[in-house]
């Protein structure tokens, strides 16, 4: 076909599908003109009218035969056919709109959880980041060594920026390497002071993406270099909008980051975030601007390990080539840091230090969080509640076939070709999934929200519909939905013998299908077990965990704590600060209570080297961590007192040095014998080491990890024992209300560029609980959803079957059966498919539960009360599903029930 | 007058249709007329062949159709042969003859 006749070819096809109508009214009149003139040509040879016509429409044969042939010459005849089915469809759902919900439902529950699910699994694991050149080519670097007495190797991804340069320049196998690092650090100055994540990266690191600045330029290796620094800066284009309203006249101007003044020298475009693992940052500074604000001697030693590494593969090189030639590279760095610092580190043949080049997300690489692990598992789960929803409704879509048995046992009597009806019956199920994606996608952008706001905290929770990749991904969800729900009812339905279905009715062979039936509901069920069993696991492990003991409060605790940034604070001036910050916060109103303290749980914490009389070697014993208390602080924190006194203002800096100590502590020191009296003896860094009398022993509290051995503390009265400041005030109701106001108060209180933070004490425990709380949330959300949907497939089935067999149970009654019997017969047979599906459940669920064991808490996987739970579960479910319509058979009145056919 | 009638062999029906437009343009049931009249009433073309016929053509672009008034005065949609319909009428003529003087010196042989 030459191009001219194709252009033509397509020209006329899309004419025929866009003015459908036009073309149809023609052929009408062309048909009707040729019609004419035959009619004209018999009346020319003298036939009457009527017969000229009869003899013309002879002679033309059936005009619509014509019609269909012409539609088919214009190529677009199965468009016409597919249009005609989708109104059929159309018509046909519109006439059952309580089947038809369900189906929307289902499916729209299904696809619009595997969307939402997507939408996270995206972000977190799958997608690279924006402008990210040749992506599969980059790396984050992992360093790893084993340390002494350990056989595992521990694996970092902070290097010493020496460590970086000497990754750099001793591999080969890259065409570019980049330091980075993300932190949260101070911004502004005055009252105006925020919280923000910055950047820093080497000049080396724009060129991994393919981004151009909106405003302004980046930084060059000639603004970052080590010997003459400029401190430059290049805003992120969403801070840009939100605290500069998108000005262009904030180039030059100058911005406040941490504790140094940069210039800003450019505006990076829309969502470049670099590499911040879903931080949105808020500007992007030189690493030899950053660096010597912290540590003037980074260039020259191996001590501070914080800057993470970017590299690139040159094309044809593999991973393993590029893990290699990192490895050598670093183990000659390593050789190189240990002649400058000899004994810190081990030599390499006990180390064995490693440098990994890893995936670049984190959540593919050594350290993924539970987290990571979480989503990926409730993907699958997504999956399995796709599946469950499609069983559903490819039980829903097989009983409404076989109650359309005389319909199209009819149309293939007409002439519906096989192929025609399966299209025709696919079509249906492609209008309902349709349907049910739009409902899902809903859902998604209804449900995903919240997803978003639990896995991807930091992130702002972008839509569902908005993005491209979860809207691909929803579509492709649709379409599968379509052909697993539909396929089997379709060929199912066209195999429909019509010369039994037009004379039997739909009595007979009613039961002919049941086996797909039965085995679509035993899956459905098995699938709900194992589901409805991981969410008990882990709903027993939250529980588990929030039972732990902290020893202390946490929702009316805010912490505060005292940075100075560039302001040195002079150790003379520190203490009154403190105490004017107290003083403060006892003013502010909602503050029940104010304390200082060094040791905040999870937050931060502080030791010194301890000495006890009578004990050797405490330090064998475990860490001790120590507190340093006001008179308010037990009041404050909550933590009680089990004997003897806490601090009080009476512990003055002249009088008698006293301690509080942990019950763990006193028992560990001091077993069996009242730690009230005894002496311990903390380092201040000087030589003499006075006895501190324990006056008291407070409660155990988790500092560290909730799930370790109980912890060692120690209180020793501010007064006594000079200390940074942070502090810890207890409010009226919930920290997390009055945090803003209590650091406005505070702030103007600072002097110089220093500044205060007040988190709320639930947002620093919030981390510790979250890996359980997702499971608990997704499997218990995931596991009743999947329930309910088992529940409706169940309901279904069983109304259905009792509907088929009016006649026969009306026959047992009339025989005499009791309603208990009928009762008995109709539930028994829900319940024995549904316990089926409970033991293969259990089966799956005792096979694969091991892999659950890491993210579980005080339980097994194979906890039996949950399992006794869920079978128990499964079977009032069933139950409730089947006795509902079984009532409705047992009411059946045995006149009317023998008369029906069907 | 049925006696005479001859089938149209398969294929044929597109060459006879461009054949008949090649004069000028034509109706659908001029064309038919035409035909018959020409092969001295010995080709009927299957009124049912032909419009699907003339939309395919049209499809493939070897004619193309205009709204036009008829002898008496009536609307009718007329047909025409395009430059690429008048160069496929060469192709499918040589052929076809190509074709006839095959099967004739097949027939008359010994």
């Amino acid at each position: 076909m030459s191009i001219s006749e194709l252009l033509s070819e397509l020209r006329f096809r899309l004419r025929a599908l866009l003015s459908r109508g036009t073309m149809e009214r023609e052929l009408d009149a062309e048909l009707r003109f040729h019609l004419e003139q035959e009619t004209a040509k018999y009346m020319g040879q003298g036939m009457s009218r009527d017969a000229a016509r009869r003899q013309a429409q002879l002679a033309f044969g059936g005009m619509n035969r014509i019609k269909d042939d012409t539609r088919d010459a214009r190529g677009t005849a199965f468009v016409d056919e597919f249009l005609q089915d989708v109104r059929y469809a159309v018509r046909g759902l519109r006439a059952r709109p309580g089947f038809t919900a369900g189906v929307i439902v289902t499916l729209g529950l299904g696809i619009g959880v595997n969307a939402a699910m997507f939408g996270v699994l995206d972000r977190l694991l799958l997608r690279s980041p924006d402008y990210l050149v040749d992506p599969t080519r980059v790396h984050r670097v992992y360093i790893g060594w084993t340390d002494p007495g350990q056989t595992r190797t521990r694996h970092e991804r902070g290097l010493a920026y020496l460590t970086y340069r000497d990754l750099s320049q001793w591999s080969s196998v890259f065409d570019a390497t980049a330091g980075f690092n993300y932190r949260q650090v101070a911004i502004g100055t005055g009252e105006d002071v925020h919280r923000g994540v910055v950047t820093t990266v080497t000049a080396s690191f724009f060129d991994f993406f393919n981004a151009r600045p909106v405003r302004g330029r980046f930084f060059t290796a000639a603004d970052d270099s080590p010997s003459r620094p400029t401190s430059v800066a290049v805003l992120a284009y969403g801070y840009w909008q939100s605290r500069y309203a998108g000005r262009s006249d904030v180039i030059g101007t100058s911005i406040k980051i941490d504790r140094a003044s940069y210039t800003v020298i450019g505006v990076a475009p829309k969502n470049f975030d670099g590499i911040s693992d879903l931080q949105t940052p808020v500007a992007f500074v030189p690493v030899s601007a950053f660096a010597p604000t912290m540590d003037l001697d980074y260039t020259s030693n191996y001590g501070w390990s914080w800057l993470e590494m970017l590299v690139r593969r040159k094309p044809g090189v593999t991973v393993e080539a590029a893990t290699a030639d990192l490895t050598n590279a670093y183990q000659r760095s390593w050789n190189a840091e240990l002649a400058k610092s000899p004994g810190e580190l081990q030599p390499l043949n006990v180390a064995h230090p490693i440098a990994i080049a890893g995936h670049l997300s984190l959540g593919r690489g050594p350290h993924a969080g539970p987290e990571a692990r979480v989503v990926v598992w409730m993907s699958g789960v997504a999956v399995m509640v796709l599946l469950i929803a499609c069983a559903n409704v490819a039980n829903l879509l097989l009983v409404r076939s076989l109650r359309r048995r005389r319909e199209i046992a009819l149309r293939s009597a007409l002439g519906g070709t096989r192929g025609r009806l399966v299209q025709q019956l696919l079509t249906e199920t492609l209008v309902l999934s349709t349907l049910g994606g739009i409902a899902g996608l809903a859902a998604a952008q209804w449900g995903g929200g919240a997803l978003r706001r639990v896995f991807l905290t930091s992130r702002d929770g972008s839509s569902v519909v908005a993005d491209p990749r979860t809207l691909a991904f929803a579509l492709v969800a649709t379409l599968t939905a379509a052909l697993v729900a539909g396929v089997l009812p379709a060929l199912q339905s066209a195999k429909t013998n019509m010369a039994d279905a037009l004379k039997a009715g739909a009595r007979e062979s009613a039961y002919a299908h049941s086996r797909a039936r039965s085995a679509l509901l035993v899956m459905q069920a098995a699938l709900s077990v194992v589901l409805l069993l991981a969410a008990g696991l882990f709903v027993r492990s939250l529980r588990a965990v929030q039972a732990i003991r902290l020893g202390y409060d946490v929702n009316p605790l805010v912490v505060v704590d005292v940075n100075g940034r560039d302001t040195k604070i002079a150790r003379g001036d520190l203490e009154p600060l403190v105490h004017r910050l107290l003083i403060e916060l006892r003013a502010t109103p909602g503050v029940v209570n104010a304390t200082q303290a060094v040791t905040v749980p999870f937050y931060s914490s502080e030791g010194r080297s301890l000495r006890v009389p009578g004990v050797d070697s405490v330090r064998k014993l475990g860490r001790f961590t120590l507190q340093i208390a006001s008179p308010e602080y037990f009041a404050t924190i909550g933590t009680r007192l089990l004997r003897g006194r806490g601090i009080t203002s009476d512990d003055r800096a002249g009088a008698p040095q006293v301690a509080v100590v942990s019950e763990a502590m006193a028992n560990a020191l001091w077993p069996g014998r009242d730690a009230i009296g005894q002496c311990i003896q903390v380092s201040e860094g000087s030589e003499s080491m006075p006895c501190r009398t324990v006056i008291g022993v407070a409660d155990n509290i988790k500092t560290r990890s909730l799930i370790g051995d109980p912890e060692f503390h120690y209180y020793l009265p501010a007064a006594q024992f000079p200390a940074p400041p942070s502090l810890l005030v207890r409010v009226d109701g919930e920290g997390a209300d009055h945090a803003e106001t209590i650091r406005r108060r505070l702030q103007s209180l600072m002097p110089g560029s220093a500044y205060v933070v007040a988190i709320p004490m639930t947002r620093i425990l919030e981390p510790q609980l979250r890996s359980w709380q997702y499971g608990a949330t997704m499997f218990v959300a995931f596991g009743l959803l999947a329930l309910v949907l088992a529940a409706i497939g169940l309901y279904a089935i069983v109304a259905f079957a009792v509907t088929q067999r009016t006649h026969e149970l009306g026959l047992r009654i009339a025989l005499g059966a009791e309603v208990d019997d009928i009762l008995r017969l109709v539930i028994g047979e829900g319940l024995g498919v549904t316990l089926i599906g409970v033991a293969i459940g259990f089966g799956v669920a005792l096979t694969v539960g091991s892999r659950l064991s890491p993210l579980l808490y005080k339980v097994t996987a194979r906890d039996p009360l949950t399992y006794v739970f869920v079978g128990g579960i499964l079977a009032l479910v069933a139950i409730v599903a089947s006795a509902v319509p079984a009532t409705k058979a047992a009411r059946v009145d045995p006149n009317v029930a023998l008369r029906v056919e069907g | 007058m049925t006696d005479e009638r001859l089938d149209l062999p398969q294929g044929t029906l597109d060459l006879l249709i461009l054949k008949a437009l090649s004069l000028e343009p034509q109706h659908g049931w001029a064309i038919s007329e035409r035909i018959h009249q020409v092969s001295r009433a010995t080709l009927q073309i299957p009124q049912g062949s032909l419009y699907p016929a003339l939309h395919r053509l049209e499809r493939r672009g070897w004619i193309k159709a205009e709204w036009g008034a008829s002898d008496n005065n009536r609307r009718a949609k007329y047909y025409e042969l395009t430059r690429s319909g008048r160069k496929q009428l060469e192709l499918e003529t040589e052929s076809w003859r190509r074709l006839t003087t095959a099967v004739s010196l097949v027939l008359d042989m010994g």
